[in-house]
């Protein structure tokens, strides 16, 4: 499951570009769609899939700046998510020496898991450097729809990373 | 030495980027983060594209208007079905562009009663983060906005500009947990404060018990705190709850602008010097 190595310069450009579309689709398209207050993550997804698939360091720069991005279209404060996401990446990256099985069932529980780590670590940066009144119970509740929600999506992400991959590779090999 | 490095760097890379995301963090709430060159980059790059992913939602939502529109006369006869649809797209077009002409005359009308300048902005993109609420507008330090102006639409207060690129400002929405406006309730005068919050909408804060306030009062901006006009609307009362203890009373609010149904706004300069934070 894991590939060691340099981050290939192809592979760096297939993320950038999903990068930039999954906070084009979480900034615009997504926001809209009727899940209340909370936005589908994407982007956690992809940095779990650059956790398990790509443990290099460039993948973790690439979570750190793909939790900085949203922080600078979104957050009031940079550096949460970018702490937040790198720590994703972390967490992932030490799990994943664990993990054997790769289908669905498990790509799910692992983002789950992804997405808890997340809102532990945003609600304990929020807490440090945010005091807020009445946060708790709204943020149990963003951290644990957020964390089904990208649960029930990463399958397809996944899929739609692991194809777009292929497809990189096919074209090196015609090249 | 090298070797330790050389297979551990995946982890060091990251305890790198939690060290230098802290550090982003304790700047920032020092306030030392201005003229952030990244930033700058990064909006550079993700302007365009959400200009164009904007464009093409509200593309969308014609078409889906257009179609709900046309869907209620697939029944009827033929022969006018045909004629009912050719004018049902003209009619679109201009309730469109009338709709438009009417926010725009509003928006002109509202900006020739507040004091200092205006700028007419569009909004290009809403919150990508569940624990925040912002939008981001087209328009940025080049074309005059800065940080700490007022965001208000004719219907009432969005929110207020928190940061600002050239081309690009954020704004934390009135609904933010992090955000709050000095208001009066329009009936009675009496003072509180308008936040966000992640439990509930937002909420009214620290109305004395004693004060009178009731469902259905409508709060405006008191005008003290330098940045809103005053008399803007900010939101209505919908739950008033008087606990057993305590000095204060909880109190829900509906915003009187909802983000999300918004296109264009304005943003205004502060009302006094005592404004700049």
């Amino acid at each position: 499951m894991i590939a060691t190595g340099v981050f290939p310069m192809r592979l760096f450009l297939l993320f950038f570009f999903v990068g930039i579309v999954l906070i084009l689709l979480q900034s615009t398209f997504l926001s809209l769609l009727p899940f209340g207050p909370v936005v589908p993550d994407l982007v956690l997804i992809l940095c779990v899939y650059l956790g398990l698939h790509h443990p290099t360091m460039g993948a973790a720069v690439g979570s750190f700046v793909l939790g900085y991005s949203i922080d600078v279209v979104s957050s009031r404060q940079l550096g949460f998510n970018a702490f937040a996401m790198t720590l994703v990446f972390l967490a992932v990256y030490f799990s994943s020496r664990t993990i054997w099985l790769q289908n669905p069932v498990v790509t799910s529980l692992i983002v789950l898991f992804a997405a808890l780590v997340k809102g532990a670590a945003l609600v304990l940066v929020w807490v440090v450097f945010l005091k807020t009144e009445g946060f708790w119970l709204g943020a149990v509740r963003n951290m644990l729809m957020e964390a089904i929600l990208a649960a029930a999506l990463a399958p397809v992400v996944f899929s739609l990373l692991r194809r777009s991959e292929s497809y990189m590779k096919k074209f090196d090999a015609v090249m | 030495m090298l070797d330790f490095f050389r297979k551990n760097q995946v982890p060091l890379s990251c305890c790198f980027c939690l060290l230098l995301s802290v550090y982003i963090l304790t700047a920032g709430a020092r306030g030392q983060l201005k003229n952030e060159p990244l930033s700058a980059v990064l909006m550079w790059i993700m302007r365009p594209l959400q200009i164009a992913a904007q464009g093409t939602i509200n593309w969308i939502g014609g078409l889906q208007d257009r179609y709900d529109t046309l869907a209620g006369f697939r029944a009827e006869n033929e022969r006018l079905r045909k004629r009912i649809q050719a004018l049902e797209v003209e009619r679109q077009k201009l309730l469109e562009s009338q709709a438009t002409n009417s926010r725009l005359t509003q928006l002109l009308d509202l900006r020739s009663h507040l004091p200092g300048k205006a700028v007419t902005a569009s909004i290009i993109a809403h919150s990508a983060s569940s624990w925040f609420k912002s939008c981001l507008l087209d328009k940025g330090s080049a074309d005059g906005v800065s940080k700490g102006m007022a965001v208000v639409t004719p219907l009432g207060v969005l929110g207020q500009v928190v940061a600002v690129t050239p081309r690009t400002a954020k704004v934390l929405l009135l609904t933010d947990p992090n955000s709050g406006i000095d208001v009066l309730v329009q009936r009675t005068r009496a003072r509180g404060i308008v936040s966000g919050s992640l439990e509930n909408g937002p909420v009214l804060k620290y109305v004395k018990r004693s004060d009178e306030v009731q469902e259905g009062d409508r709060l405006i901006t008191s005008g003290t705190d330098g940045v809103f006009p005053k008399g803007m609307m900010v939101g209505t009362i919908i739950k008033v709850t008087k606990q057993h203890i305590g000095l204060f009373q909880f109190i829900e609010v509906l915003p009187a602008v909802q983000a999300a149904r918004v296109e264009e706004v304005l943003v205004v300069g502060a009302i006094n010097s005592s404004a700049k934070n």
